[in-house]
């Protein structure tokens, strides 16, 4: 028997696994440190659930180093190896009627002779393990006759029962109602810290991912493309590029850690091929509410420029926006603006919102009198007197006046969204 | 406790009627004698002692005997596959068990059907068949139970067809086989009691010593495998183990269904999924089925002889399907 090699906890390093030809994970390395949650998050058939079966022996890697406690399970037997590391599956067969109490035993295995007879400490172990998932009222309960809330309970007391200090998840709580999902959860937690468990659990559920889990590894097509803290893994342009959706991430809305809101995004099948981009020029949250109703009629959007502070600048980046931002409080710097003036001429539309100008960003008038100049249609959007938003001694609503000469003016959202359809249209009739 | 008190009942009914009626007070007093418990008791004739100890009781406990090796066999085989009508027949085993037998007896090798060398060949038979079955049904890394059962469905498909052929070529031996065939206990004596008590002592004993480990295979594969179980040698002990404990019950008493498959089931209900109360139960159950079963056989139409075989399938069929609608009816009910 090989001495076991330094790291506890669950350390994978450069695994390639697979089915046959199928090539499932390519050169993944893992690491649960005891005590900690590491969660596992990617798409369907990205290689999470071959990860946790590479790492309980039940698939032989190709290549790579699997340590589990120290040890290389594939050099245990199967009885040791079940001591060191306990899996809870998605869900088990329940073929025959056995009763929870006999389930829970099942995994005091690694411990007992081949008729599995239960000595008093596996039994207590049984029995805290039950009461620890609240299943003490269901011990004479066939689990074939449970509901599938009750049976992952019942599973995941069966894995408690193995006294492994490593504990695979494979997305614990699918079946659970939400007081449950938080009980198991927390007890997870707890039981990672209290008995320095190493924990390793696949999340379908990202928000629950960001406020269990210490750090987090996002697998793609088999590979690791993000680790690292909540706060890092979980963002918008991680999780496009994981899961190829947009997400509305608030960065420390839940407790400190990042939230996650996908209906109000419009996703990325929902705008069509050459949909027609609108730039928006906003500050102080003006531009907000209009962004988000442009991209939920299906348009692209862009913005800036922004300071990055500003809430309009928070709103571009949770929603993964092309952006444009210069330093809090900063001016806008010359390159900054040429780069704006760039991007403002490839899209179909201007809009600038009735944002306050100040010397900080006067500029962006500056530049919106340019881009009209070369051509793009401009649409402003004044709900406000501009007169009533100028900070920098006359220069703004000057400069808002010669662009009103030359563009449309709406009185508010529905206006401005009216006036880019007709834009739209006036550009398909050009094409077409 | 009560599966016992059953068994010792249908062990005295068993013993007791017959075309000579002897009543459970003689049988007992005549036990207790042959034990050397007792005096031998008066007034009891020579014959009835001939018929107690020549020929009841061999037949009644080769009956047990088989009933048990049968029981435990369809239990082993329902816990492997995870599935309640896995049976020694349906997968095949069965039949090359009786290939073997057959095989072994138009060769002249055995004298008579139950001699060791038949028991052997049987065991032969079906070890390879089962084995056989699994080598097909292994694609992957790991069986996979449908393709298991659709296997064993094939191959005992092809060899029943073999074994019609070679009976078409047996000549004068073929009525006898055709009536080993069926299933029974008529004549075999102690002999064949002899030749397979070893067998099925060893095979019950493995089975009984993984009791344990039989309940996590229920769980499906990978699970077992996650809670310990080295999984694929463990198939191929039971799958052996299995095959051993058909190999004896089909080469002395040919082939009877139903008791493999229906003892567990029925079983289950009573004591539960838990095999270290289930086999045990099985193997007790299953005796006591199968004698009640021959003794029907012997005594229903006088003098004929119903072929056990086709008793346990009347009786079973029914029973089976009234169970299986009451499944229907309440899911999960009657577990």
């Amino acid at each position: 028997m090989p001495e076991p090699e330094p790291g506890p906890g669950l350390v994978l390093e450069g695994v390639s696994a697979g089915y046959g030809a199928r090539q499932v994970l390519r050169e993944v390395s893992v690491r649960a440190s005891p005590g900690e949650i590491t969660g596992l998050i990617g798409a369907n058939g990205s290689g999470k659930t071959t990860l946790i079966r590479v790492a309980s022996r039940g698939l032989r890697p190709e290549r790579g180093v699997v340590r589990v406690a120290g040890w290389d399970p594939y050099d245990l037997s199967a009885r040791r190896a079940a001591r060191l590391v306990a899996v809870v599956p998605q869900d088990v067969l329940a073929t025959f009627p056995f009763s929870v109490l006999e389930t829970v035993l099942m995994g005091r295995a690694p411990y007992l002779s081949p008729w599995g007879a239960g000595r008093p400490e596996d039994w207590s172990r049984v029995r805290s393990a039950m009461s620890m998932v609240g299943v003490s009222h269901l011990g004479d309960r066939a689990v074939s006759e449970l509901s599938g809330g009750e049976r992952q309970r019942v599973i995941l007391a069966q894995a408690l029962a193995q006294d492994a200090p490593v504990l695979l998840l494979d997305e614990p709580t699918t079946h659970l109602d939400i007081r449950h999902v938080v009980r198991i959860l927390t007890l997870v937690r707890g039981l990672a810290r209290r008995e320095g468990t190493a924990v390793l659990a696949i999340f379908h559920d990202l928000n629950l991912a960001s406020v269990y889990c210490d750090r987090i590894y996002a697998l793609k097509e088999g590979r690791v493309v993000a680790r690292g803290a909540p706060a890092s893994v979980i963002s918008s342009a991680t999780l496009q590029q994981v899961f190829g959706v947009r997400a509305d991430v608030l960065p420390g809305a839940a407790a400190g850690r990042p939230a996650v809101v996908f209906a109000s995004v419009p996703q990325e099948g929902s705008l069509e091929p050459g949909a027609m981009r609108v730039h928006v020029i906003g500050g102080a949250g003006r531009g907000a509410e209009l962004i988000r109703a442009l991209m939920e009629r299906g348009l692209e959007v862009s913005t800036g420029v922004l300071h990055a502070t500003d809430t309009d600048a928070a709103v571009a980046e949770r929603l993964n926006l092309i952006r444009i931002t210069v330093p809090p409080f900063s001016q806008i710097d010359a390159g900054s603006a040429a780069e704006c003036i760039g991007i403002i001429r490839k899209a179909s539309a201007l809009i600038v919102c009735d944002a306050p100008f100040g010397p900080g960003n006067v500029e962006n008038l500056r530049i919106a009198i340019h881009s009209a100049r070369e051509g793009v249609p401009t649409i402003l959007l004044q709900q406000v007197p501009i007169e009533e938003r100028d900070f920098t001694g006359g220069e703004a609503t000057d400069a808002w006046r010669r662009l009103a000469s030359g563009s449309a003016v709406t009185p508010g959202v529905e206006a401005t969204l009216d006036a880019v359809e007709a834009i739209r249209s006036r550009g398909a009739r050009r094409s077409g | 406790m009560a599966l016992v008190a059953l068994l010792s009942i249908a062990l005295l009914a068993g013993l007791g009627f017959g075309s000579v009626g002897i009543s459970p007070g003689t049988t007992l007093r005549l036990l207790a004698w042959k034990l050397g418990l007792a005096e031998r008791p008066a007034g009891v004739p020579a014959s009835t002692v001939v018929i107690l100890f020549d020929l009841r009781l061999p037949r009644v406990l080769l009956a047990a005997l088989v009933g048990a090796a049968l029981a435990t066999a369809g239990t082993l085989f329902q816990a492997l596959f995870r599935n309640p009508m896995a049976d020694p027949a349906i997968i095949g085993v069965s039949s090359g068990a009786a290939m073997g037998a057959i095989l072994v007896i138009l060769s002249g090798a055995g004298a008579a059907f139950g001699g060791l060398a038949v028991s052997a060949a049987a065991f032969a038979g079906a070890l390879a068949t089962a084995f056989l079955v699994y080598r097909l049904a292994r694609l992957g890394p790991a069986v996979h139970v449908g393709t298991l059962l659709l296997s064993g469905i094939a191959v005992a498909a092809v060899i029943s067809a073999a074994i019609s052929m070679v009976m078409a070529f047996s000549g004068q031996e073929i009525r006898s086989i055709y009536f080993w065939l069926l299933g029974g206990f008529g004549s075999r004596g102690w002999a064949a009691l002899g030749a397979a008590v070893p067998f099925v002592a060893i095979g019950s004993g493995v089975a009984l010593a993984m009791t344990g480990d039989l309940n996590l295979t229920s769980l499906g594969e990978e699970r077992a495998g996650q809670l310990g179980l080295e999984v694929e040698r463990f198939k191929r002990i039971m799958l052996a183990t299995g095959a051993l404990l058909t190999a004896a019950a089909v080469s002395v008493s040919g082939l009877i269904g139903f008791v493999g498959l229906m003892t567990p089931h029925i079983l289950r209900l009573a004591t539960g999924a838990d095999h270290r109360r289930l086999l045990p139960s099985a193997i007790v159950g299953g005796a006591a089925f199968l004698v009640l079963a021959d003794l029907a056989a012997r005594t229903l139409v006088p003098p004929e002889e119903i072929p056990v075989g086709a008793v346990t399938a009347l009786l079973g069929g029914p029973f089976f399907l009234f169970l299986l609608r009451r499944e229907r009816r309440s899911p999960g009910a009657g577990a």
